[in-house]
């Protein structure tokens, strides 16, 4: 059974279709680029698999279950924006992610947070955005989860931070986890994709394994994605 | 799961509204000293107090008001509802969290009243130097002469008063989950929605009321008072339990985050 299963997968806003008949099948032990430019939907597909949408017709499933309690035990999740509560302390926030999830590694957070030097005493509103950033992914990042959705993981940080973060995820990963990162910065996160899903105007419009496309097409997923989504 | 979710949205709401109950007993104390004095001085200083103390009151319930609908918003609709509506918890926990954390405040607020009504007293007595003891205060208490059945009236009105304000709460949280509904006019689209919420309950209301006096009353005022009591606390419970339906519903099915 795949980790993440997406069969026929559409999801329209009015007359925007968003999301146009999307079938994708996720194994774990890999880490996953999700690639496409702005609108393409991949913010759209991430939320689906959260629960936070609702799809318009077809299904998702992640380890055979609806997005529900059960999933949301298992998925680690980096949202797009800031979502946590800004009156709070990076301490206090761990301390909430200690209590709602059983596979949160405080002793990883906080090494995290040091090595970022991000204040655990300081409250997320006196954060900059590019601290919050980093704040939320310690968080998410210090889980031992088996589905990480990464959306945007890398936008709005520095290049020293951007190379800490794939480190982490590749430090991070294991034979049981599926890593998605959602992203248009492909150079950037090539060297550590295991598997490319390119997303165009709501549709899939290519599924291989990164070694796969590099040896038939003879050039970089960077290049490739260029070629693909010419203006 | 429950727990968890109200050790963390109690304090959200009390941090802000602690300063305000602390600025409103001082205001209190304030006041009922000024009050005191002013038989003997100016009655300037109790005019600035009294309009001290209403402001910090007006300012508390608005806040109140506000502060439930804002913690329900932004946790479950807004930005938060990014991290909330991850964690491994039911839609359920989410809104009896939401609902109980609203209602433990209210209460508290309606106590810090009556409380801010005693440091009034106490303020007077403090300047017109009379001590009244707590065996003074017993025998009062005891001379009072108290109607036939007065502590199960007392209950019966309690959990009567505590079922309107959930239900109350519940039908704010219904009208801004259905406005959610409409991505782009909310707000407007909630207001509507709670209009509706009100026109549908007042029509039920007037469905029920003539099978509710058609019930023959007798003597006992104590019965007579059930009559009414049971059927009206039944249906704030129900009312309640639709509009906690509604939400859940609508999170659970309709959820979308734009």
């Amino acid at each position: 059974m795949a980790r993440i299963e997406i069969n026929n997968l559409t999801k329209k806003f009015g007359d925007l279709t968003a999301l146009d008949d999307v079938t994708v099948s996720l194994e774990q032990g890999q880490i996953v680029g999700l690639l496409g430019p702005n609108g393409s939907g991949k913010t759209t597909l991430i939320k689906i698999l959260n629960g936070l949408l609702q799809p318009t017709s077809g299904s998702v499933t992640i380890n055979g279950s609806a997005p529900g309690v059960e999933t949301k035990k298992v998925v680690a999740y980096l949202p797009d924006r800031n979502a946590l509560p800004d009156y709070m302390t990076a301490s206090q926030l761990m301390d909430i992610y200690e209590d709602f999830f059983e596979d949160f590694d405080r002793i990883k957070a906080e090494a995290m947070v040091d090595d970022l030097g991000i204040n655990r005493k300081q409250t997320m509103k006196k954060m900059s955005k590019g601290t919050k950033e980093k704040l939320q992914l310690c968080l998410v990042m210090a889980r031992q989860a088996e589905v990480y959705l990464l959306d945007e993981p890398i936008g709005g940080v520095d290049p020293a931070t951007r190379d800490y973060i794939l480190r982490t995820i590749i430090s991070n990963y294991n034979e049981n986890a599926v890593v998605l990162i959602s992203t248009h910065l492909i150079s950037d996160v090539e060297s550590v994709l295991d598997d490319v899903v390119f997303i165009k105007d709501g549709r899939v419009v290519l599924h291989k394994a990164a070694d796969e496309i590099r040896e038939e097409k003879g050039e970089s997923i960077d290049k490739l994605f260029r070629e693909v989504f010419k203006c | 799961m429950l727990g968890k979710l109200l050790k963390y949205e109690i304090p959200a709401m009390g941090r802000k509204l602690l300063p305000l109950y602390a600025a409103w007993a001082v205001t209190a104390l304030l006041l009922g000293l000024t009050a005191q004095a002013a038989e003997t001085k100016s009655e300037f200083m109790v005019v600035i107090s009294a309009l001290l103390y209403t402001a910090i009151a007006t300012v508390i319930f608005v806040m109140t008001i506000i502060l439930i609908v804002q913690r329900y918003n932004n946790s479950l609709l807004g930005d938060e509802a990014y991290f909330n509506h991850v964690l491994p918890v039911s839609v359920s926990a989410h809104i009896g969290n939401k609902a109980i954390s609203a209602m433990i405040w209210i209460l508290v607020t309606i106590l810090v009243a009556v409380l801010t009504g005693i440091l009034i007293g106490i303020g007077a007595l403090i300047v017109s130097g009379e001590a009244l003891s707590l065996r003074d205060l017993i025998k009062v208490f005891y001379e009072i002469d108290l109607p036939e059945h007065f502590g199960l009236y007392f209950f019966e009105v309690l959990i009567l008063s505590i079922g309107s304000i959930v239900k109350t709460i519940m039908q704010i949280y219904a009208a801004i989950t259905i406005g959610h509904q409409a991505p782009n006019r909310t707000t407007l689209a909630s207001i509507g929605a709670y209009i509706l919420i009100m026109i549908f309950e007042s029509s039920v209301g007037r469905a029920f009321l003539p099978l509710l006096l058609k019930v023959e009353y007798g003597t006992d005022g104590f019965m007579n008072f059930n009559r009414i009591f049971i059927p009206t606390f039944i249906a704030t419970l129900a009312f309640s339990a639709i509009y906690f339906f509604v939400c859940k519903y609508l999170m659970e099915k309709r959820l979308n985050l734009a």
